[in-house]
């Protein structure tokens, strides 16, 4: 029998970031099918507000600890871009460690206000469709807020204990996409529940 | 990369390889062998088996509702039970047959069409199966406790709602279907990875088989679409267990947001269960007529504006809700629309058929019931996209067989047709040719006799989801037909099983192609190594089983001694790098017991939820923690 020709993959390199990786293409999936969580709820919200005179029907949501989380999730998107342009160039742990913590413990502050937020609410997810839907939505975010913050820690756990498999940065970078991802939902949710009703129309 | 040299193994060089392929990729032995298997194919295999399981479950619940309504006044059933088994019946026929057992048989085949060792999250297939499992045991646990739902599949509020449906039945119900889905997800996510990237050399987009292109396309309509039920279901599990008021009107709630939410998941459910077996139709018909399929792209464009339109078409299961009449003219218009491309595709295989040398094989029998069947239910879908002939008809058992026209035409046959055409690339036997069309006959008799008849009961008036009927009605004689017929029918299934079953042991052995299929899964042995190729083929044609000459390129330089997978560009599926997947692990299974947990404890205890994160993130650390022998290491170390 004759021989086949042949293509020999063994000089390719074992490591590629972006969509070049199929990780990449399974977290934008997840992202995606998140994004469409936040949508429908997003939806449901407005679809509640169209069976509304007033609203919101129980008078404006206090701003206070809100606008904190949100500049606080703002602040914890430089650090953690420093982070994953490390994990592209220099890949030196220190100085992927000690931006992850940053934007880490910052996050974590985040989370904080989000957990005073909720005391702040001057109405529970039990009086009416409207507090449902606004403790649905914030709940959600918030176990976004939880989980990409458990993660962060994860991380940082593996890069202080090794060993750091050069698939790391992948994996490194992909945490840094689903954080970015986290505030941006940040920004559209604070939009919604406090610019919507309190501000933009007062 | 060039084709420089001509690859001239000795055979022992070939004979070492394929050793140290056998040894890296094989599956461990022992029961936590078994718990942590990640092999696509062996994982494929257990979800076709549990799908088929409440098949047989599902079929059994039907058998039931037609005998209870063989006669008028019958006492088989009380409304009760009646309630419970029509809600398992459409629930295990939608959420444990339909969609699982298209994503497991794409599961099985679509590494082997595209020329890959593996998925690209193995360890998500075995997940997806678990989650699945507990989710299907819950809801047959809760059945036989009596608790089992009884509000319908679409359990609609406000009877579903805290009022009107007290007790855990519906709770059982909104959790199983969030574990279904959670593996509908993972399952779709890895195929999107995996189409996407593991292609091998040469198979560009344009040269995809046209299974993998359903599949590709069904994968992006779950991630779009099976959110909008969890999202509904986990708010009406809200409404019932912390008493927010989502649905409920009097504080400010509103019930037809469910059926928005519902039903926006609820149709496209029906293309996601639809579509996989369009591309089996497609399989099908080209390696019967021993030609291809005529009409690639057109065949292409059609599932792509199919999987489009059907997100456009929700509102048309609502027309008796009462909506604005503009929007009611536009979602009939997106119904009768939806038409286009399924009649495109229907001509497609009707020109293929023409043109090509037909042998009518069992597996092309049943895809000439699906276009006869699946015509008939297309014509009552026209008619039902119509407003007025919907309102008369509307929750009637014309709707009944107009969807079972469809589901099973469409779905089931296909599927049937498939199986046999694969069974002897899983198994390595050939199912009986000569059972396989008394099967084929019997069943496609008996369907239409159960279900024309039901036709003419809706137009009667005969409404769905009653559990008797008077005799003055004049529904008797029609009724006691369609019992007759899914007896026929039932009888017509058992052969199947019975073919499928003794041929698994005692068919005539098959050979690695035994059809002269056109695709590359026909290239490996039959049942396949685990590492599925041992050299990666490459591709220069849409069928190349039938077009590629013996220079064809072979891929050489993966390594034998690691899970090593090739990854290729997306579009042109050019060769890119290499990455090494996961071994074995029993992780997935500890994190669907974690999900499992939190997910039924929070019917009895909203504490459940952030106790079973916790446990969950616990187990989630497992899983991605590296254990491994070291691979590739960055060179500073902690």
């Amino acid at each position: 029998m004759r021989p086949r020709p042949r293509i020999d993959v063994a000089s390719l390199p074992t490591l590629a970031f972006g969509p070049r990786a199929p990780l990449w293409w399974g977290v934008a999936s997840m992202l995606a099918i998140e994004t469409t969580v936040f949508a429908l709820l997003f939806a449901t919200y407005f679809y509640l507000r169209g069976n509304e005179s007033l609203w919101p029907p129980a008078g404006d949501p206090p701003v206070g600890p809100a606008t904190a989380g949100l500049f606080l999730m703002l602040l914890s998107v430089p650090p953690m871009v420093m982070t994953h342009r490390e994990s592209g160039r220099g890949r030196r742990l220190k100085v992927m460690r000690f931006w992850l913590i940053v934007s880490m413990a910052i996050g974590l502050l985040a989370l904080g206000f989000r957990i005073a937020e909720f005391g702040e609410l001057p109405f529970r997810w039990d009086h009416h469709a409207y507090g449902s839907i606004v403790w649905a939505i914030l709940g959600m975010h918030g176990i976004h807020l939880l989980v990409s913050g458990g993660e962060n820690l994860l991380f940082m756990a593996l890069l202080f204990k090794g060993p750091v498999e050069e698939k790391h940065l992948l994996d490194l970078r992909l945490n840094a996409l689903y954080w970015y991802f986290v505030v941006a939902w940040g920004i559209v949710t604070y939009a919604l529940i406090y610019l919507d009703p309190g501000v933009l129309r007062s | 990369m060039s084709v420089a040299e001509r690859y001239e193994p000795t055979v022992d060089a070939d004979a070492e390889e394929a050793r140290q392929l056998r040894e890296t990729w094989k599956s461990r032995s022992g029961l936590i062998g078994w718990l942590g298997e990640t092999n696509h194919k062996k994982i494929a295999s257990r979800y076709i088996v549990a799908a088929f399981v409440f098949f047989i479950l599902g079929g059994l619940e039907a058998a039931l509702l037609r005998f209870q309504l063989a006669r008028p006044e019958n006492g088989l059933m009380g409304p009760d039970l009646y309630n419970q088994v029509f809600t398992m019946h459409g629930s295990t026929m939608m959420f444990l047959f339909a969609v699982p057992i298209m994503e497991a048989v794409a599961m099985y085949m679509v590494p082997l069409m595209i020329g890959a060792r593996a998925m690209a999250f193995p360890r998500l297939n075995a997940y997806s199966w678990y989650v699945y499992v507990i989710g299907g045991g819950l809801l047959y646990g809760a059945f036989f406790l009596n608790v089992g739902p009884d509000t319908g599949w679409f359990s609609y509020v406000p009877l579903s709602g805290p009022e009107f449906a007290p007790g855990k039945r519906v709770d059982i119900w909104a959790q199983m279907i969030t574990f279904t889905e959670l593996a509908a997800l993972a399952a779709a996510v890895n195929q999107i990875a995996t189409i996407f990237k593991y292609r091998a050399p040469g198979m560009s987009l344009s040269r995809m088989p046209l299974f993998v292109w359903s599949i590709l396309i069904t994968a992006f309509m779950i991630i779009f679409a099976m959110p909008a039920v969890m999202a509904a279901s986990s708010l009406l599990a809200l409404d019932r267990l912390v008493a927010t008021h989502f649905f409920n009107p009097a504080e400010g709630g509103d019930a037809l947001l469910w059926q928005h939410l519902f039903w926006f998941f609820g149709h496209p459910e029906v293309y996601i269960i639809f579509i996989p077996a369009l591309g089996m139709v497609s399989t099908i018909v080209a390696a019967f007529t021993r030609r291809k399929v005529f009409g690639y792209t057109a065949l292409v464009l059609s599932l792509v504006s199919t999987g489009f339109i059907g997100f456009g078409l929700w509102v048309h299961h609502m027309f008796a809700t009462g909506l604005p009449q503009l929007g009611q003219s536009f979602f009939t218009a997106a119904s009768m629309m939806i038409a286009i491309p399924s009649g495109v595709q229907i001509f497609c295989w009707i020109a293929t058929l023409w043109s090509g040398r037909p042998r009518l094989a069992p597996p092309l029998l049943f895809v000439l019931g699906f276009v006869f069947i699946f015509v008939m239910g297309g014509l009552t879908g026209v008619m039902l996209a119509s407003v007025p002939l919907d309102i008369q008809v509307h929750d009637t058992f014309f709707v009944v067989a107009h969807f079972h026209y469809v589901l099973i035409g469409g779905a089931v046959f296909p599927l049937l047709g498939a199986i046999f055409y694969w069974f002897p690339k899983m198994t390595g036997r050939l199912m009986s040719q000569r059972l396989g069309k008394w099967s084929f006959w019997i069943t496609f008799v008996g369907f239409n006799l159960t279900f024309f008849p039901m036709h003419i009961l809706g137009l009667n008036g005969m409404p769905r989801r009653i559990y008797t009927y008077r005799a003055e009605t004049g529904w008797g004689d029609l009724n006691l037909l369609a019992t007759a017929g899914a007896l026929v029918m039932a009888f017509g299934l058992l052969l199947y099983l019975i073919n499928a079953l003794s041929s698994w042991r005692h068919g005539a052995w098959a050979g690695d192609d035994p059809w002269g299929g056109e695709g590359l899964e026909w290239s490996v042995s039959s049942p396949p190594p685990d590492y599925n190729f041992q050299h990666l083929p490459t591709v220069s044609s849409r069928a190349p089983m039938w077009e590629q000459g013996p220079d064809q390129p072979v891929v050489v330089g993966l390594r034998s001694d690691r899970r090593e997978v090739l990854v290729t560009q997306l579009i042109d599926a050019e060769p890119d790098h290499r990455e090494t997947l996961p071994d074995h692990a029993i992780a997935p299974l500890a994190v669907a017991i974690a999900t499992g947990v939190t997910f039924v404890g929070v019917i009895f205890s909203p504490w459940a939820f952030p106790i079973g994160l916790l446990v969950t993130g616990i187990a989630l650390v497992g899983w991605f923690w590296p254990r491994d022998e070291s691979r590739e290491l960055l060179e500073e170390q902690p």
